[in-house]
């Protein structure tokens, strides 16, 4: 939108020059000052990337409603607690630590504090104190080791992810327990709207508020019925650690001890005492978000929390902080969570087959952190380059459906070819092939299918992976002129695809025409931006 | 010596029975954590303490699935000089070496739950999942109409039990439901992924009317997901695999309506009571069917009593 804008403010047509050369159009100038500013925040590569990933899941899960709120607000719920272990992550990751103990942590307090509820009669309330006072001690222990001992963290943490593990599965015999008490609901599934919702149903909401109750009850299915305490758990969560950040010694020199260790210890901060706090913000995260989790869980059990350690990391970086310590944000930790359980969401309402979900999971990730790093690189060429590569996965994209049937022919060919060939190699020697080895001998008639759909795919299968191929090359050459007539081969693809009643690829196409037609406005913009500093 | 001797002897009247041969039996297991494992593996402690001369070293995996850990404790456990090993393969084929190896050095091997494909076992003790699921698939069919929405919730499609859990559901479902769309929320034995996957996909097909699992931990976190988005209990039908203890007080609740339960405590006593028959040197029959039990609101009294609920 603003790059539009400020597009039409360039052109000389627009204003007289020296009107122009006085106040170079404010409003476009306004909107490219948000530009740059937006551009230079950590956040910006993950929320560019949240919002990409939206979009294309709107579009391409056909008649599946995923911009509905009621979905959203499911994404929001199930990345609370995730999104809680990332915040702590997060502060550690910023004085150049790790904590891979998180996701043993959660399990171990989430079990534990099920399991003092269960059956040692603890009072609910009392047993959520208990497990936040335990998560509290064990990150004491983390960040003692580390700042007093002078510990590696990676190591200290990686010893705490076996050992809160085995000590969460032995404390409770790894059992089950039963269901937990109403009060948990409070921190996860409860809804704050349901009692309104069930006072007006039953005619004892007071006059006065009656308003609200019909509100309520008749935007119920499309908007509040999943808006719950996770969510706004969540948010306020993040909310009040932003404004810790920005105003408490903590939030400063958290960065500061990140960036110069040894300069943070000249300059009089105790470095010690707060990389302990930083560990113990960390634990105490994943603590909290055990409660959040048994909120929502059917029982609570000691193997919660599997690989959020990974999980939490990746969210911490995609969200643009730095491995290294010293720069990144809490909002694009964020972003990074949402980002994570948007694709989970979209890929299972997109109903892609399991492994490939896998790949497409691995390739987002990928794409998400390459939009963090041009972003920080400030090179044209490189945005220029993303670009190209993006219209080049849309085409990788639009390739796979004829593709794959192409290559999978070509596969059960090839290995029905083999076992036919290693047949006659072992018969007269009256040896039998391994067991299995004989599956890949196929009918007559199954051969036909897969050569018949190979045949069929054919055509398209080269058209767009020459065009993908075509792309990549293009991302090293870069030429203006040779983008234009690779925009040409993306119209002409596109034409030819409507022609083979391949309607379906055609937004991957279009959407690939107007990256390449982006690249051509890079270059003037960046000028502009440098103009205006 | 000839204390220890009379020690032996005179225990051996207190029983009053001849006393069996002594061995040591290896039991390695998949899981120790999960809620159906669990039950296996309590029916091999039982199988152990029964018998009384039953030496059982219980070991599982690092974590559910890893392979490579557990070819090495057979290994090990082959190198100690067990009389005899219990396996649970992670995987059917990946064992097969050591496996193989292991009967060639004159230890009996008895597969639990999962077979071995490549090797030869001295004996199979299972219930046949391919069949079972077929059973779940035909049942479920009968709970909805041709033609309505639901949804599978697969276990790992890398192992062969979540396969062939799948390929049955679906062998058996599309017999008389081959209308129906079935809407697919891929899992690898994880709760959480259950719950979340059913929730995204209740959200955006109001219309689903039944969830089939293909194991109990996917059918609570189904049902977890039902109550976050305030569904109640019957609203959805839920079926559940393998009569986990928490599922069938949930179909006692009303939330489950079938669950085809596996024997499983049965599944490792008479794993542990056939390796045990081996290395003392009888007979053991090639497979052993611990068969199947159809748990429905009905049946589900029957079912308590016989795992002793």
């Amino acid at each position: 939108m603003s790059s539009s804008q400020s597009n039409n403010d360039v052109s000389p047509s627009a204003a007289p020059a020296n009107a122009r050369a006085a106040a170079p159009s404010d409003a476009g100038a306004k909107a490219m000052r948000w530009v740059v500013r937006f551009f230079s925040a950590e956040w910006s590569g993950a929320l560019l990337a949240v919002v990409l990933m939206a979009i294309s899941i709107e579009v391409f899960t056909a008649g599946k409603p995923f911009f509905h709120p009621s979905n959203l607000l499911t994404i929001f719920n199930n990345a609370a607690a995730l999104g809680i272990v990332a915040a702590g992550m997060t502060l550690v990751i910023l004085t150049a630590g790790i904590d891979l103990s998180v996701g043993s942590l959660m399990g171990m307090s989430a079990a534990l504090v099920g399991y003092v509820a269960s059956y040692w009669g603890f009072d609910p309330v009392l047993s959520i104190l208990f497990g936040i006072a335990m998560g509290c001690a064990v990150g004491l222990l983390h960040g003692s080791l580390v700042a007093q001992f002078g510990m590696p963290a990676f190591i200290v943490t990686l010893a705490g992810l076996s050992i809160w593990r085995g000590t969460g599965h032995l404390s409770t015999g790894a059992q089950a327990t039963p269901k937990l008490d109403d009060v948990f609901n409070y921190f996860g599934r409860f809804n704050p709207f349901s009692p309104i919702r069930q006072a007006y149903k039953a005619d004892t909401l007071p006059d006065w508020l009656s308003w609200l109750g019909a509100l309520v009850d008749s935007q119920w299915l499309d908007w509040l019925r999943t808006f719950q305490m996770s969510t706004v758990i969540l948010f306020s969560f993040y909310i009040v650690l932003a404004i810790l950040m920005s105003n408490t010694k903590l939030g400063l020199y958290v960065y500061a001890i990140g960036s110069n260790e040894k300069g943070s210890r000249q300059a009089g901060i105790n470095v010690k005492l707060y990389k302990i706090l930083a560990y113990v913000f960390c634990s105490f995260c994943a603590a909290f978000a055990a409660i959040l989790f048994l909120g929502r869980a059917p029982y609570a059990k000691s193997d919660y929390g599997m690989m959020w350690e990974l999980d939490a990391i990746a969210a911490v970086v995609i969200g643009g902080t730095s491995l290294f310590g010293g720069r990144g944000s809490i909002w694009g930790t964020l972003l990074g969570v949402l980002l994570l359980k948007l694709i989970n969401n979209g890929l299972t309402l997109a109903q892609l087959n399991t492994f490939w979900q896998m790949i497409v999971t691995g390739l987002i990730i990928l794409i998400a952190v390459g939009l963090d790093i041009v972003r920080q690189n400030k090179n044209p060429l490189r945005v220029r380059q993303m670009l190209i590569a993006a219209a080049a996965a849309l085409a990788f994209f639009a390739f796979v459906t004829p593709g794959s049937k192409v290559v999978s022919s070509w596969i059960v060919h090839t290995e029905h070819k083999a076992t036919v060939a290693l047949q006659e190699e072992l018969a007269p020697q009256f040896k039998q092939p391994a067991p299995k080895q004989m599956q890949r001998l196929q009918t007559p008639e199954t051969l036909q299918t897969y050569a018949d759909a190979a045949q069929d795919s054919a055509l398209p299968a080269m058209l767009f992976g020459a065009l993908s191929l075509g792309a990549v090359i293009m991302v090293f050459l870069a030429a203006p002129i040779l983008i234009y007539g690779l925009m040409a081969a993306y119209g002409v693809a596109l034409v030819l695809a409507l022609a083979l009643g391949l309607g379906t690829v055609a937004p991957f196409l279009v959407l690939a025409m107007v990256l390449l037609a982006g690249t051509m406005v890079v270059d003037p913009l960046f000028r502009r931006a440098a103009s205006l500093r | 010596m000839k204390k220890f001797a009379t020690a032996v002897a005179v225990l051996a009247l207190m029983s009053g029975t001849a006393m069996a041969q002594s061995v040591k039996i290896g039991y390695i297991t998949k899981s120790a954590t999960n809620a159906g494992w669990m039950m296996i593996n309590g029916g091999a402690a039982d199988a152990a303490s029964d018998d009384g001369a039953i030496e059982l070293v219980t070991v599982g995996p690092a974590f559910q699935g890893d392979l490579s850990s557990q070819l090495e404790v057979f290994e090990n456990l082959v190198a100690q000089g067990v009389d005899a090993i219990a396996i649970a393969p992670v995987d059917s084929a990946g064992v097969a070496d050591a496996v193989a190896g292991a009967l060639a050095a004159g230890t009996p091997v008895v597969a639990v739950d999962t077979g071995v494909v490549g090797a030869d076992v001295t004996s199979f003790v299972a219930t046949d999942n391919l069949a079972v699921a077929t059973i779940q698939g035909e049942v479920a069919c009968g709970l909805v109409n041709n033609g309505d929405k639901v949804i599978y919730v697969t276990g790992n499609q890398a192992q062969s039990t979540g396969q062939e859990r799948r390929d049955g559901f679906y062998a058996g479902f599309e017999k008389a439901c081959g209308d129906s769309e079935v809407l697919v929320v891929p899992t690898e034995w994880n709760s959480q992924q259950a719950q979340e996957g059913v929730e995204a996909v209740l959200n955006a097909n109001s219309d689903v009317k039944m969830v089939v699992n293909a194991w109990d931990g996917g059918t609570m976190g189904a049902k977890a997901a039902l109550e976050n988005l305030g569904y109640s209990a019957g609203d959805v039908k839920l079926v559940g695999f393998d009569g986990a203890g928490d599922a069938i007080v949930a179909m006692d609740e009303g939330w489950v309506h079938a669950d085809t339960a596996q024997m499983l405590a049965k599944m490792g006593y008479e794993g542990i009571k056939a390796a045990a028959a081996a290395a003392r040197g009888q007979m053991v029959e090639g497979r052993i069917d611990t068969g199947t039990f159809l748990v429905t609101p009905e049946t589900s009294a029957e079912y308590k009593a016989l795992i002793g609920m």
